[in-house]
């Protein structure tokens, strides 16, 4: 039934057949354009406008939280297997990154780089295994990877530092202070968000990112359509936990410290999961939103409560009310907005008048009480007709 | 569709099998769902599978696609086995399939549910693909002939139930399969759109393509089938042309238990 719902979707590859983009169309691209320019201008601009160390730090890490969130997307946002236990891999990646300089005495970027690509061979037999189950199966198999890593991190002290926790050789020299050290590390985080969006863009509009959407919605269905759904999600779930490896590498590089409780904990997992979801895990920008508003909350709470765990307090309820009244997550529930103001009917879903639709609905009417004979050989469990019974 | 060179193509009554099971078995605890079945389906014709609520359709239908692994027997698709293959390589050998309760994917435009199906030569190549134009073409030319162009940038949960199901047997031709099993295709559509998808299913017969369809609307079964199979307790206990089954006595006690 034509309803005025949600929806913002593009036409793929091109515009309808009805094309002729309406002037509301056109301001809509212009307000994004707008939007966009807008918004890259303040994040590049951010650094020279904090205010002092401790602002442009909560810049970082909030920049850090996109990384993340942005890379857990890959998986939850198109096949809509909700990972609660991505921390698995940013703390492997942290990890990896940091033993590979410190072990191996491998360049800072390069350890990075190759922490990644372990982490995401590591990830091909996690994902062989857990990705046979689904929905809730699967959340409770991905949070078990990160306590079992949490107890090995915790033990294994002659390689992880054990509950001491392990020291990350910081990439640019003791020379480059606090601050200066805080912008090149914000800019170096933006840049990895831009470059995950970039390939998330991609995978959106290829053949592949039609897969896995249709995997989300019904895998049983896109299987029988043709579609290797194993092969699929494999893929999808290694190029997500490489990529978090890597933002959690680059967490490390920054922070300069790894503590296992802080890096294999459920709550990060959940962080991520949270931003998406409150962002919106079905467009592009929506963990970056959700990342800014969650991660600016964390902090904001931090300062105004204290030490105490009132901040987890105030955000539940922040995502609750989120949850009751944009369950969908802030873009798409902006974009709904938006298309209520839509001038004409040229909605994605109103293809028809309002006369069309009665007249449409009318005819429908008839047809349905024409042929009522014609309903007697429905659900013929009993068919053979009565002549045919003698 | 050329005919093998033993049977003489096209001449009244002449059947070449095409899917094929054999002993085919699949059971739920204690209950055997499909019991040793031995079915053939003949090739380019409309072949329908009937028989009472439980006697093992579905159960049959998921084993041959794929969905479900049997227990034990064979499903040969032109004379290759498919048994037990997951249903992407089933997809991918020429059989599309529609569901029982009309499957489509609803948060994904009605467009978008036609390019979820496309059969392409490798996985690589569907790795690195874009959509092409060509399928976009080919998707809206099939969304017109079932006569849902004009909804392609609506969300397919947003189009009425009739409506679904015809999209749902678009999505499946775009897959361009040779055999297609539709499962209760007038199953909770009002009469006028029995009457299409039965139009539709006859063209497309026509144009070569084999059907395999479960059904329980009778009139429908009778009048579009060309070769009938009667399934009872997870086997075949009859099957012929629709007039013939229609009047034989096992088929009326698996019915009527008279």
């Amino acid at each position: 039934m034509p309803s005025a719902s949600d929806t913002t979707t593009t036409t793929p590859g091109g515009a309808a057949p009805r094309a002729g983009r309406s002037t509301f169309d056109k301001a809509l691209l212009g307000a994004r354009v707008l939007v966009l320019a807008a918004v890259a201008v303040l994040v590049l601009a951010f650094p020279s406008m904090a205010a002092d160390p401790f602002i442009l730090s909560v810049g970082v890490v909030i920049a850090s939280y996109a990384a993340l969130a942005v890379s857990w997307n890959f998986v939850g946002g198109f096949t809509g297997y909700i990972s609660l236990g991505h921390a698995a891999y940013s703390g492997l990646g942290g990890y990896a990154t940091a033993l590979f300089i410190t072990k191996a005495d491998l360049n800072p970027w390069l350890a990075l780089v190759v922490g990644a690509l372990v982490v995401g061979l590591l990830a091909v037999p996690i994902g062989i295994a857990s990705l046979r189950v689904r929905g809730a199966s699967f959340v409770i198999v991905s949070i078990a990877l990160v306590l079992i890593l949490l107890l090995v991190a915790q033990s294994w002290a002659s390689l992880t530092g054990g509950a001491q926790g392990l020291r990350v050789p910081r990439p640019f020299g003791e020379d480059v202070l606090r601050p200066e050290q805080h912008e090149r590390f914000f800019y170096i985080h933006v840049a990895f968000v831009v470059v995950a969006l970039l390939l998330w863009w991609t995978i959106d509009r290829s053949r592949f990112g039609m897969g896995l959407k249709a995997i989300r919605e019904d895998e049983d269905k896109a299987q029988a359509l043709g579609v290797p759904t194993g092969a699929y999600k494999l893929t999808v779930f290694v190029i997500s936990a490489s990529m978090t490896a890597m933002a959690g590498g680059l967490y490390a590089l920054w922070f300069g410290y790894l503590d296992p409780i802080f890096q294999f904990s459920i709550l990060i997992g959940s962080y991520m999961v949270l931003m998406s979801l409150l962002g919106g895990i079905r467009s592009l920008f929506g963990p970056v939103l959700g990342a800014v508003i969650v991660g600016y909350s964390l902090e904001f709470f931090k300062v105004h409560y204290g030490d105490s765990q009132f901040h987890l307090v105030a955000l539940g309820l922040l995502l609750a009310l989120v949850v009751l009244f944009m369950p969908d997550g802030v873009l798409p529930a902006v974009g709904a907005l938006v298309d209520r103001f839509r001038p004409d009917q040229r909605t994605s879903i109103r293809e028809m008048t309002a006369e069309e639709l009665l007249e449409h609905n009318q005819r429908l009417e008839q047809a349905q009480a024409a042929p009522a004979d014609a309903s007697h050989g429905r659900d013929l469990e009993t068919v053979p007709s009565a002549e045919e019974k003698r | 569709m050329t005919e093998t060179a033993t049977t003489p193509a096209g001449a009244p009554g002449s059947f070449v099998p095409s899917l094929a099971t054999r002993g085919l078995t699949k059971s739920f605890g204690g209950v055997r769902a499909v019991d040793g079945a031995d079915v053939t389906f003949h090739r380019g014709k409309i072949n329908a599978l009937i028989g009472p609520n439980g006697s093992g359709k579905t159960t049959f239908f998921n084993c041959v696609t794929g969905m479900i692994k049997p227990d034990a027997g064979t499903v040969t698709l032109e004379g290759r086995d498919i048994t037990a293959k997951p249903p992407h390589r089933i997809a991918a050998a020429g059989i599309g399939r529609s569901f029982q309760l009309c499957r489509i994917f609803p948060r994904l435009t009605v467009l978008e549910n036609m390019l979820v199906g496309v059969r392409s030569p490798s996985v690589l190549h569907r790795l690195a693909g874009s959509r092409n134009d060509g399928d976009i073409a080919k998707a809206r030319e099939l969304l017109r002939r079932v006569g849902i162009d004009h909804l392609e940038q609506s969300e397919a949960r947003d189009i009425s139930y009739g409506q679904q199901k015809l999209l749902e047997l678009a999505g499946v031709l775009m897959v361009d399969p040779d055999t297609i099993m539709l499962d209760e295709p007038a199953g909770g559509v009002n009469p006028a759109l029995v009457g299409r998808i039965g139009t539709l299913v006859r063209e497309l017969n026509a144009e070569g393509r084999t059907f395999v369809i479960v059904e329980h609307n009778m009139d429908m079964v009778m009048s579009l089938s060309d070769h009938v199979v009667v399934f009872d307790r997870g086997r075949p206990i009859a099957e012929g042309p629709p007039s013939v089954v229609q009047h034989d006595p096992r088929v009326l006690e698996a019915y009527l238990g008279v």
